[in-house]
């Protein structure tokens, strides 16, 4: 294989570079209105929207790679990396980076690297080639299998403790099962289980945790306390109304009553400004994004790249099911960032590569014809 | 473009793509649905509590714990002070407003912008940021009535510590003052403007004392005007300390050594608890509370008779002969035999130096209790010079000198005990013979503090237990070790002790019906070259620097109660003459009804 194809240069997946940057932009524009604050003359802008800009240069520099090296390597990689990551969980608890409680990066020196973020491309490879492999709905067995190579990265995330994490690797790995389909024997029986067993979980919640589901079904118990996020965060949103305060004008996020604004809710901070009719244009630029990576999966001309475009898309999907669903009160609130909207460094790196994945099983789908 | 699928099989599964469409879709709709519902459908009323109605958590101030002394007078108390604040969320013109401010209250109006830049970063949002730490009531009653017309301006009300005896135990107690960027940084429970322990027992005990604030949940308007208001959480008041000083007796003791520098340190030799802890000159700690003026800091720090200077535990004075009961106690444990005398002449000859007694005619024949009793030089430099310094610095370290007690205050010194190793370290140059006399009348290099004298003191009438010097009326007895001396040996010391006070340097300390001891301790501070036949000057011909330390380490005991009482009079010349008077009105009071 040629390092880099003339033929596969022609066939970038332009729209879903576009939609990406075009995410991105709007997500660090939010930023710089979301870390400023009004003074007195004009407003003060803490770096955050720099830095976040500095990350998605990094980020795209990784997307390039991802896109010029040949997916199918990446099948070979699968168990090597998995292997990998999981022994970066194993380091954490040993030698991991304290901050605000939990035990979650290894210190690098020039920066903290968090191994969950790495277990989750790891879960997409792997993923990817277990169930790629043959083409009958899973059954038990297979099930069980795959579940349990899950397990093992989950497992050790959530005792970090990131329950956030641990479940999205958890999601991911459930998203590509479904999209490879189970017997409808298996599905029947998980149908009716599974609602049975969740509120098992339950008693595996830590207080805050429990404190949070509580606070969701009745946000006007505690106003102050874990419903303030929620009820000043709809707030915003809702007093953006049709067309929004306009940018830099949002006076909840502005004077500083929504707290978290330039992290998990961000969204809060553009609804307010942008109004419904930002928000639609936003949520609409996400479904198209979501739309060019579901083309991938259906056009890939093997099921492994087919099977990590729809990892991809499962990582992203979950992502902004839950974050909106949070921030817009329909979901109980968990550290879940939007992404490209959300500040924050690893996140974006690693979303901006796995774009470059998916573009590079969009642009290899011609390849196969003619080998 | 579908019909590119390699062999059949290769195709992703079917009922996958249908599920991410389906997927798509339902995202879309679920959420554009939510966006219009509050946006559109409650965006009315979400617009109206958003410019209205507001929450805010404020913090409630904790108040400290107060501090009494041990029959339960207060020393350390909280007083409500008035502060004026700005909420800058809430203010729409700060500069007008700060000059409103200074109209008000008077203060430079380049200050207060200068405070504000300084500040505005540190606060949290819609946290008053303080202005003018301190308004005058009038001035309060002022503000209170224009404030609605000035938005984001508010009158804070908040607990200041007040030293009710002003300087009386600012060495004990130290002070609080503004919370500095790095304690902001370190304790998060710590915002802008307020008061950390800076010094002494509040910085000690600041974790105890300090209580933790209270939140409440106040509904604003628009203005930043409070409308409903609601306690989450109540603030925790800081924990109640008890100090082991009786407050008549330190007012007491203070009165004795006015207008001169010293130190006096009253315990109970049985438990190490501390009765009265004076280190003078000192100075007001309520100063330090609402911040100190460049001017007013200057002046303290320069002042030559040095007020911060805690001299109780950081001062390090050579011992004179007080140091003769450690040397005395070096000297009977090395078996030689108290009946054994020496001769004084008035002096002593080492190789080609002469070491004179202080009495210049000499003590004739003296035995271990003689020598002790009046301070005999003569006798000391022969047991220095049997002894040498491996022996008498070991014994002086297990004695408890040249370590800290571990009295809780900070910055406590650990005095020195000399050793040859030291001396080559410090000078260059190696111990010699004459190093040794000197070392044992407590001359030379030997450093220690009153508080070290007063644990070693209180060791040998308690039957030989160190123990920790103690600050709090609660604290338990902490034994630090045991003096190396056999009960023999200790009695005999004792024992001379009591005959000093008897017939001895520290006569004016005896009183009727009560059993007293003591040492007095003249410490050269200029090492004076006399030639052979000049007179020893008398103190008040010196200059006050040059004049000696005087020291006087006595005990008492009576009907079951006993006390450790020692005095250091900086410059104050003879320890028997200068210290004396002042530890004898000490034990008038220690023994009168006053002392419960």
């Amino acid at each position: 294989m040629s390092f880099i194809d003339r033929r596969v240069l022609l066939h970038i997946n332009w729209a879903l570079l576009g939609l990406t940057l075009l995410i991105f932009g709007m997500g660090v524009l939010n930023l710089y209105s979301a870390s400023g604050f009004r003074l007195e003359s004009g407003v003060a802008v803490n770096p955050y929207y720099q830095k976040q800009l500095a990350w998605g240069l990094i980020g795209m520099g990784g997307m390039l790679v991802c896109i010029f090296l040949d997916y199918r390597h990446l099948k070979t990689l699968a168990w090597p990396l998995f292997w990998l990551s999981v022994g970066l969980l194993i380091c954490v608890p040993l030698f991991g980076k304290t901050i605000y409680g939990a035990r979650r990066w290894l210190d690098l020196g020039f920066f903290n690297f968090q191994p969950s973020e790495a277990a989750k491309i790891s879960m997409l490879l792997i993923g990817a080639k277990l169930l790629s492999k043959g083409q009958r709905p899973l059954d038990w067995i297979g099930l069980i299998g795959v579940t349990l190579v899950g397990c093992i990265p989950a497992g050790l995330i959530i005792l970090q403790p990131d329950l956030g994490s641990g479940l999205s690797v958890l999601m991911l790995l459930g998203g590509l099962i479904l999209y490879r389909g189970l017997q409808s024997q298996v599905l029947k029986t998980l149908f009716i289980t599974v609602p049975l067993l969740l509120p098992l979980s339950w008693f595996f919640l830590h207080d805050y945790q429990k404190q949070r589901i509580l606070t969701f079904l009745n946000p006007g118990s505690d106003p102050l306390g874990s419903g303030y996020h929620i009820l000043q965060s709809q707030i915003a949103i809702g007093s953006g109304r049709m067309w929004g305060k306009g940018f830099l004008a949002g006076t909840q996020s502005q004077l500083r009553f929504l707290p978290e604004k330039h992290t998990d809710f961000a969204v809060a901070v553009f609804g307010e400004e942008w109004g419904f009719a930002g928000c639609i244009i936003l949520l609409s630029l996400f479904c198209l994004f979501l739309y060019q990576i579901f083309l991938t999966a259906q056009e890939a001309k093997d099921r492994f790249g087919s099977f990590l475009a729809a990892g991809v898309f499962f990582y992203f999907f979950w992502q902004v099911l839950i974050n909106m669903g949070m921030v817009l009160g329909l979901m109980p609130v968990v550290g879940i960032p939007l992404p490209f909207i959300s500040y924050g460094g690893s996140a974006m790196v690693v979303n901006l590569c796995l774009i470059g994945v998916v573009m590079n099983v969009s642009m290899r789908r011609f390849v196969f014809k003619r080998s | 473009m579908s019909a590119h699928y390699e062999p059949e099989g290769q195709a992703p599964p079917k009922s996958g793509l249908l599920l991410l469409q389906a997927l798509i879709w339902v995202l879309f709709c679920i959420f554009a649905l939510r966006f219009w519902y509050l946006q559109i459908y409650r965006g009315e009323e979400f617009e109206t509590k958003a410019r209205d109605n507001q929450l805010r958590q404020e913090a409630m101030f904790a108040p400290r714990g107060l501090v009494r002394d041990r029959i339960g007078k207060l020393v350390a108390v909280n007083e409500p002070a008035y502060a004026l604040g700005l909420v800058r969320e809430d203010c729409k013109d700060i500069s007008t407003t700060l000059d409103k401010v200074t109209e008000w209250t008077g203060v430079d109006r380049e200050a207060l912008r200068e405070k504000f830049h300084k500040y505005k970063r540190l606060v949290k949002p819609f946290e008053p940021m303080i202005l003018v730490p301190e308004l005058p009531f009038e001035q309060v009653a002022v503000i209170e009535a224009n404030a609605l017309f000035w938005p984001g301006l508010e009158i804070v009300v908040r607990p200041k510590r007040y030293y009710k005896q002003r300087d009386l135990l600012a060495h004990v107690l130290g002070y609080v003052a503004d919370a500095n960027e790095v304690e902001l940084s370190k304790d998060s429970g710590l915002a802008l403007g307020d008061n950390v322990g800076k010094g002494g027992l509040e910085l000690v005990l600041e974790s105890r004392l300090r209580g933790a604030k209270g939140l409440r949940q106040v509904e604003v308007d628009a203005t930043g005007r409070r409308l409903k208001q609601k306690i989450l959480r109540e603030p925790l008041a800081g924990e109640h300390i008890n100090l082991a000083i009786d407050l008549g007796l330190q007012t007491h003791a203070a009165r004795q050594l006015e207008g001169q520098a010293g130190a006096i340190v009253v315990m109970e030799p049985t438990t190490g608890k501390v009765l009265a802890f004076v280190s003078q000159p000192s100075y007001d700690a309520n100063m330090f509370v609402t911040g100190l003026s460049q001017k007013q800091w200057s002046k303290l720090r320069d002042d030559p008779m040095h007020p911060l200077q805690n001299r109780v535990i950081q001062s390090m004075f050579p011992p004179g002969s007080i140091y003769k009961l450690v040397v005395g106690g070096a000297l009977l444990e090395d078996g030689f035999s108290p009946k054994e005398t020496v001769y004084c002449g008035g002096q002593i000859k080492l190789g080609r130096r002469v070491f004179r007694c202080w009495k210049k005619h000499g003590h004739g024949r003296v035995d271990y209790q003689k020598a002790q009793v009046n301070s005999c030089d003569v006798y000391f430099y022969a047991a220095g010079d049997r002894l040498g310094v491996e022996k008498m610095s070991t014994f002086a370290k297990d004695c408890g000198f040249g370590q800290k007690t571990n009295i809780s205050l900070p910055h406590e010194k650990t005095g020195l005990v000399p050793t040859p190793e030291w001396k080559r370290k410090r000078f260059g140059e190696p111990w010699v013979g004459g190093d040794n006399l000197n070392m044992a009348i407590g001359q030379g290099f030997n450093l220690v503090t009153p508080i070290q004298v007063a644990r070693f003191i209180s060791a040998l009438i308690n039957g030989g237990t160190l123990y920790r010097p103690l600050l709090l009326a609660d604290a338990e007895p902490e034994v630090q070790g045991q003096l190396p001396m056999s009960e023999l040996n200790r009695t005999m010391i004792v024992d001379a002790m009591v005959e000093t006070v008897q017939s001895g340097t520290a006569r004016r300390l005896k009183r009727k019906g009560v059993r007293m001891g003591g040492k007095t301790g003249t410490a050269q501070v200029v090492r004076l070259k006399l030639k052979e036949g000049d007179e020893r000057r008398k103190t008040e011909e010196m200059d006050y620097r040059e004049r000696d330390h005087a020291w006087l380490a006595s005990f008492g005991e009576k009907d079951g109660k006993s006390y450790v009482a020692i005095c250091m009079v900086e410059h104050g010349g003879h320890g028997g003459s200068a210290a004396g008077p002042v530890l004898k009105s000490i034990y008038d009071y220690l023994f009168s009804e006053k002392m419960q």
